[in-house]
């Protein structure tokens, strides 16, 4: 498993594309490296947003970022926030929210404000993978 | 019965009935109990009435004799009793015995099971609150453990499976420590006795049932905690009665705010006050929250009930539960209690 943290370190086959995880809890960060590195993505990781976008400012990885899963769940902010969050930062990179909140409201409330997919943990590995890839393939319909 | 605002009552006979009699009159206002009897110094209600201060005796023609008693209740069942009574008793003194005692000791009885059934609603009620909050800190651990499972079946690097085994061990006990918080809340009282408490624990005990409440939402809790500190009541009540008005403090603060708990004594009383920094309570509700059924949550959301048993056990133990509330600034529940002597 690789623990590297940076994109511009990843060699040999092409990736699929370099995702950037956020989630306090570091399994769960775990969890979806591992699940997303067997489908040739690349994954970065970081705690909370303040470190999602430091990672990113590293090397050229603001550049290379194809998407972001991220935890609602976040000091100072309510789910609606993190979003914005984001946005502000990146507007073009697809978001999908992993949570461990089954709430249908919020679920439809963060699909209106524009993010790509709303996952309950536990997600399955097959279910996270496609929707990561059909987040990926409509970004490059709509050539964000 | 004479003309003056107090009701003095004797109770003749301890057990069962006497002790739900003896429950029911002290916590009247303007009924003073002024004494207790049982022939049997075991029965069940003389010892509920030391703690209470109220002088107890095996001998019911000391009480029967008393002067200035405005009736004699007798729950004994032993006809001879009566004879006692009317041979000994003050003239002016009513007696109330036999079937109108019964009586009596039914309508308390099932008035109490009312209760309880009313505070068992009032606490599914507000597990629904919670069950969003307990799912989502339920669904991480479970992710982790599923996830890394299902990996360790095509693993075959052995220290990455040991690893990852043991992710899957912390992850199952924090499930289990989960289960071991709601079970503790679910749990109906049993015990009615007051006992000493250590009131710092409880309010974390009841703060980590709150937090389910706080997903999603910038509440900031702050603890103020004067050490050791012990009041007299039942430890399942008070955790409940804390939970409730924790709860409602994060609900009022609509996702913003600074929840502060703070236990201290003043004189002899173990107080304890939960305040929010919400939009605070109206003039015109501030005098009715007490009150049974009182809700301004929308149908569905709040029986109106929470309020109004968290003050009944609190009165139940000798205490108090206040408010004070002002508009945009927050609003201050403050509990106080016999306070315990440290053990």
């Amino acid at each position: 498993m690789s623990e590297s943290n940076s994109a511009g370190m990843f060699s040999g086959r092409k990736s699929e594309g370099l995702v950037l995880v956020v989630d306090d809890e570091p399994d769960v960060r775990k969890v979806v490296r591992m699940t997303l590195e067997k489908s040739g993505y690349t994954v970065l990781e970081a705690e909370d947003g303040e470190k999602a976008i430091a990672e990113m400012k590293k090397d050229e990885n603001s550049l290379l970022l194809s998407l972001i899963i991220t935890d609602i769940r976040m000091p100072n902010m309510n789910g609606i926030d993190v979003i914005n969050y984001y946005r502000k930062e990146w507007p073009s990179v697809p978001l999908i929210v992993l949570t461990g909140f089954p709430d249908m409201d919020m679920a439809t409330s963060m699909l209106q404000h524009g993010i790509a997919d709303y996952l309950v943990k536990p997600v399955e590995a097959e279910k996270l993978r496609s929707s990561v890839s059909k987040t990926l393939e409509k970004r490059e319909v709509h050539g964000f | 019965m004479n003309n003056t605002d107090q009701t003095n009552i004797v109770i003749l006979g301890a057990g069962k009935g006497g002790t739900a009699l003896l429950d029911l009159f002290t916590r009247l206002p303007g009924v003073t109990v002024v004494g207790i009897s049982d022939q049997n110094p075991a029965a069940p209600a003389l010892e509920y009435a030391k703690r209470l201060n109220i002088p107890i005796t095996q001998d019911p023609v000391q009480l029967i004799r008393h002067p200035g008693t405005h009736l004699i209740v007798n729950v004994t069942g032993d006809p001879d009793i009566n004879e006692q009574v009317n041979t000994h008793k003050h003239p002016e003194t009513e007696m109330l015995g036999g079937a109108a005692s019964k009586v009596l000791w039914d309508l308390v009885q099932d008035e109490s099971q009312m209760q309880a059934q009313l505070f068992q609603a009032e606490k599914l009620a507000g597990m629904g609150t919670f069950a969003s909050g307990i799912a989502h800190d339920i669904n991480n651990p479970l992710y982790i453990l599923l996830a890394f499972s299902e990996n360790i079946l095509e693993e075959t690097d052995l220290p990455t499976i040991h690893k990852q085994a043991r992710s899957i061990i912390a992850a199952g006990k924090r499930i289990q420590s989960i289960s071991q918080k709601i079970t503790q809340y679910t749990r109906a009282a049993k015990v009615q006795d007051a006992v000493s408490i250590n009131v710092n624990s409880t309010l974390d005990e009841a703060l980590n049932i709150a937090q389910f409440a706080t997903m999603l939402q910038d509440i900031s809790i702050i603890r103020n905690y004067e050490d050791n500190l012990e009041v007299l009541a039942n430890s399942e009540e008070l955790f409940q009665v804390f939970v409730n008005l924790m709860t409602n403090a994060i609900h009022a603060m609509e996702g913003k705010g600074t929840l502060t708990v703070t236990s201290y004594h003043e004189d002899s009383f173990g107080k304890i006050s939960i305040a929010d920094t919400g939009s605070g309570i109206p003039d015109e509700n501030l005098s009715k929250i007490f009150e049974p059924f009182f809700t301004t949550k929308p149908k569905g959301e709040g029986t109106g009930l929470g309020l109004h048993n968290a003050r009944a056990i609190i009165k139940k133990y000798r205490g108090d539960l206040s408010v004070e509330s002002t508009i945009r600034q927050g609003t201050t529940f403050v509990i106080e209690l016999p306070y315990a002597t440290s053990k």
